[in-house]
C-alpha cells in the first residue's frame, strides 16, 4: 500500500508526494483524522452540559473547554496535513507486516470473540468464558493444532481462576461451575 | 555526602529478602516481556497494578522498576536476533547488532549489549543519586503556575519527539487528555464526559487505557496483519565477549551513557535521539576494522546506543521522582501507582518517604546486576522465547488483558471500555500515532488541570502568573518553541531540498516483505 517513507507526515508534506498511488482525495487516515476533529467537538458540547459553579477560580468547564478548543485545533491541522497528502506510517513491529493490506476478516473475527466473551463472563463465569476467549482468538490468529490448543485453553482457564481468585483474592465469578470449582 | 548515606539506607530497604524477591521477580519479568513482541513494560506494569494493591509500596515500586529496566535488556535481545525491533528506542541496536548475528557475531552482540546496558546503568543510577536531591531542592520552588507550565512543556515535547509529525503527536496526546477528563471533576463533584453511564463517574482507570491502547491494540493490529511466514531468529550460543571487543566497546558505552542521561531528563525524554546520535557519533569516530565494518556489523554501533539506551532510561526517574513528571509510559503508568498509594512524586516525596525512594533507587542498581547475570548466560533461553507461536503469544496477551482488567471490579462495562480502547490503540497503529503521550496526557491531564486551577484561583483569574513568574515563562516558551518545530523544519527543508540532507531518521535497510 504505502511505501517504506522516513520522514512521513507533516515534514515531507512539502515535498512531491513520495508515490502517486492514492491520489483519491479520501482515504481511511482522511476519516481518523476527522473522528479527532469530532472528538474535539463532542467534548466542547458535552461540557456545556456542566453547570458551571465555583467559588475560587475556574470551574470545572474551564479544563474541559481548553482541551476540546485544541483537540478541535489538532484535528483541523490533522485533516489538512492528510489532504495535502501527508501520510503517517503504519508501525512496525515483530510480528507485523506493515505493507500488507488490512486483513478485516481477522479483524472482525477477533473482535466478535472478544465481544463474545464480554458477554459470556457473567452468565457462565471465569473459567469457562476465559477459555472460550484464548481457544477462539488462538483458532482465528491460525492455530495449527486445535487438540493442543484446547489444552492450552483449558490449562490457562483453570490455572489462572485457581491462581488468582483462589490464591490472590481477586474476584473472578465460577458462574455455571459455582459450586464445583 | 548526605545522598550517599540516604543511598545505604536505600541499600538496607533494598537487601531485605522479600524486596529481593521482588527485584528478582520484576527483573525476570521485564525481560520476558522485553523479548516477547506485542507486550511491553508499561502495560506490564499496568496490569500488576491491581495485584500489587496489597503489597507495601516500597516492594512494588522494587518490582516495577526491575520491570522497567529488565523491558530494556530485553528489548535489546529482539532487536539483535530479530532485526525489525517493537520499541522505538531498541531500533538503532538493530542496525548493526542484527548485522552482527548475521555474519556469526550473535553473542558478542547481545554480550556488548548486555554489559553496556549494565555499565550505562550503574553510572546513569550513580548520576540519578547526584542528580535527583538536587533537582527536588530547586522544585521545592514550584508554585503552581510552574507546574502547569512544566506539563504543557512535557505535553508537547514528548508529542513532538515521538512521533515523526508533530500533529500525530498532538493528536494522540489529545485523545489521551480527554480521556483524562472522564469523571467526576473532583473540586466541584460534577460529572463530565460520562455519557450517563455511572460506571463512569470515577473515571476510566489507567489500568484500561493502559491495557486497552497497548495490549489489545496491539493484538488487534496483528490480527490485522500478521506476517505469515514465521520469524527469522538467528541462533546463538551463550553470550560473552572477546579481548578486542572489550577495547572496542568501552569507549562506546561510556559516551553513550554521557549522551543518555542528560536526554533522559529532559520533558521530552525518550531514548530515540541519544541512541541515535551516539550511533552517529560512533560511525563518525570509527577508524580502521571498525570503520570498515560499520553498516556490516560494527560492535561499536551496538555497544554505543545500548549504553545510550539504559543510560536514558535512568534518566526518566529524575523528573518522575523529584517533580512526578512521566516522560514515557512506563513512567506515567509508575506514576499513576504512586497515586493508588496515596503518594506524590515530588520535592516532598524525598523528605516524606526516603524509604521508598531510596530503596527503589538502591534495587535499581541490584536489578542491573541481577539483569547482567539473567541476560548473559542466559541469553540461549530468552532466545528460545522469541519462538513461542505467534497465535498463543496474542491471544495469551488478550487474556491477560481481559484478566487485568476484568479483576478491577468484575464489571462487563470495564471491558466494553477496553474493547473500545483497543480499537483506538489499534487506529493509532494503522495511521501511524504514537501511544505513548496518549497515555502521558490521560495519567498527566488531571494534575495539571488541579495545578492551572490552583494557579488561577491564587492570581484570582489573572493569566499573566504564567508569564510573571520567570519558571513559568521559559518553560511555555520552550513549549512554544517546540510546537514550530515544524515550521523550522519545513523551512529548513526546503532550503536544503536540492542537497537532501541525511535521513533524519535511522537509515533502516527496506525491509523485506516477501
Amino acid at each position: 500500500m504505502s511505501v517504506q517513507d522516513q520522514s512521513g507526515g507533516a515534514a515531507n508534506s512539502g515535498a512531491a508526494p513520495p508515490t502517486p498511488v492514492t491520489r483519491k482525495w479520501w482515504r481511511p487516515e482522511l476519516g481518523f483524522a476527522l473522528a479527532v476533529l469530532a472528538l474535539g467537538v463532542f467534548v466542547l458540547v458535552d461540557t456545556r452540559n456542566v453547570s458551571a459553579t465555583s467559588l475560587t477560580g475556574p470551574g470545572p468547564r474551564f479544563f474541559p473547554m481548553l482541551i476540546g478548543a485544541a483537540v478541535v485545533l489538532i484535528g483541523v491541522f490533522y485533516t489538512i496535513d492528510v489532504l495535502r497528502g501527508g501520510h503517517g506510517d503504519p508501525e512496525e513491529g515483530e510480528d507485523v507486516d506493515s505493507t500488507a493490506p488490512t486483513d478485516w476478516k481477522s479483524l472482525g473475527l477477533v473482535s466478535l470473540v472478544f465481544l463474545g466473551f464480554v458477554l459470556l463472563v457473567t452468565p457462565l463465569g471465569w473459567v469457562i468464558a476465559s477459555g472460550l476467549l484464548f481457544f477462539g482468538m488462538a483458532t482465528v490468529l491460525g492455530a495449527k493444532h486445535p487438540l493442543r490448543t484446547v489444552a492450552i485453553s483449558v490449562i490457562l482457564a483453570f490455572g489462572s481462576y485457581f491462581a488468582f481468585a483462589k490464591g490472590l483474592g481477586v474476584t473472578l465469578p465460577a458462574g455455571v461451575l459455582e459450586g464445583l470449582i | 555526602m548526605d545522598s550517599l548515606n540516604l543511598l545505604l539506607e536505600g541499600f538496607n530497604t533494598a537487601l531485605t529478602p522479600m524486596n529481593l524477591l521482588y527485584a528478582l521477580v520484576g527483573v525476570t519479568l521485564g525481560t520476558l516481556v522485553g523479548v516477547l513482541p506485542g507486550i511491553g513494560p508499561a502495560m506490564t506494569v499496568a496490569l500488576l497494578l491491581p495485584i500489587t494493591f496489597n503489597a507495601p509500596p516500597a516492594s512494588a515500586f522494587i518490582m516495577f522498576a526491575g520491570i522497567y529496566y529488565g523491558g530494556m535488556y530485553g528489548g535489546s535481545t529482539t532487536s539483535i536476533l530479530l532485526n525489525t525491533p517493537g520499541e522505538s528506542s531498541s531500533m538503532i541496536t538493530a542496525l548493526e547488532g542484527n548485522k552482527m548475528a548475521r555474519r556469526g557475531r550473535a553473542a558478542q552482540a547481545l554480550a556488548t549489549a548486555a554489559i553496556g546496558s549494565f555499565v550505562a546503568g550503574t553510572i546513569a543510577t550513580a548520576l540519578l543519586v547526584v542528580a535527583a536531591p538536587a533537582v527536588a531542592e530547586f522544585a521545592i520552588t514550584f508554585g503552581p503556575a510552574d507546574y502547569f507550565a512544566l506539563s504543557l512543556l512535557a505535553f508537547i515535547a514528548v508529542s513532538a519527539v515521538l512521533s515523526r509529525s508533530i500533529v500525530r503527536g498532538l493528536a494522540s496526546l489529545g485523545i489521551g487528555l480527554v480521556i483524562g477528563l472522564v469523571g467526576i471533576d473532583a473540586q466541584s463533584g460534577q460529572a463530565r464526559l460520562t455519557l450517563g453511564v455511572p460506571q463512569l463517574l470515577d473515571g476510566i482507570s489507567v489500568v484500561i487505557v493502559a491495557v486497552g491502547l497497548f495490549a489489545l491494540g496491539e493484538a488487534l493490529y496483528v490480527a490485522a496483519r500478521l506476517r505469515h511466514n514465521p520469524p527469522d531468529i538467528v541462533p546463538i550460543g551463550r553470550a560473552f565477549l572477546g579481548r578486542s571487543d572489550w577495547s572496542r566497546s568501552w569507549r562506546p558505552w561510556l559516551r553513550g551513557t554521557a549522551l543518555g542521561f542528560p536526554f533522559g531528563t529532559l520533558p521530552g525524554g525518550g531514548a530515540e535521539i541519544p541512541t541515535f546520535l551516539s550511533y552517529a557519533i560512533e560511525k563518525r569516530l570509527a577508524k580502521g576494522v571498525a570503520k570498515e565494518e560499520y553498516g556490516k556489523g560494527a560492535i561499536e554501533g551496538v555497544a554505543g546506543p545500548e549504553a545510550a539506551n539504559n543510560s536514558a532510561a535512568a534518566g526518566v526517574f529524575v523528573p518522575l521522582l523529584t517533580l512526578g513528571l512521566p516522560t514515557s509510559a512506563t513512567a506515567a503508568i509508575m506514576l499513576a501507582a504512586f497515586q493508588q498509594y496515596g503518594l506524590q512524586p515530588g520535592p516532598q516525596l524525598f523528605n516524606h518517604n526516603p524509604a521508598l525512594v531510596w530503596g527503589m533507587i538502591a534495587s535499581l542498581l541490584i536489578g542491573n546486576l541481577m539483569l547482567l547475570v539473567l541476560n548473559l548466560p542466559l541469553a540461549p533461553i530468552w532466545a528460545r522465547v522469541l519462538r513461542v507461536p505467534r497465535p498463543y503469544l496474542y491471544s495469551g496477551i488478550v487474556f491477560f488483558a481481559a484478566l487485568g482488567v476484568y479483576a478491577l471490579e468484575g464489571s462487563y462495562i470495564d471491558l466494553l471500555v477496553l474493547f473500545i480502547l483497543g480499537m483506538i490503540g489499534y487506529a493509532m497503529r494503522r495511521f501511524g500515532l504514537p501511544v505513548a503521550p496518549a497515555v502521558i496526557g490521560m495519567i498527566l491531564g488531571p494534575m495539571s488541570e488541579i495545578q492551572l486551577r490552583r494557579a488561577l484561583a491564587m492570581s484570582v483569574g489573572d493569566i499573566t502568573v504564567f508569564v510573571t513568574s520567570p519558571i513559568s515563562a521559559v518553560l511555555i516558551g520552550l513549549s512554544l518553541l517546540a510546537l514550530l518545530t515544524p515550521l523550522f523544519r519545513w523551512y529548513f527543508g526546503k532550503r536544503s531540498r536540492s542537497r537532501r540532507p541525511g535521513p533524519p531518521a535511522p537509515a533502516r535497510e527496506p525491509v523485506d516483505h516477501k
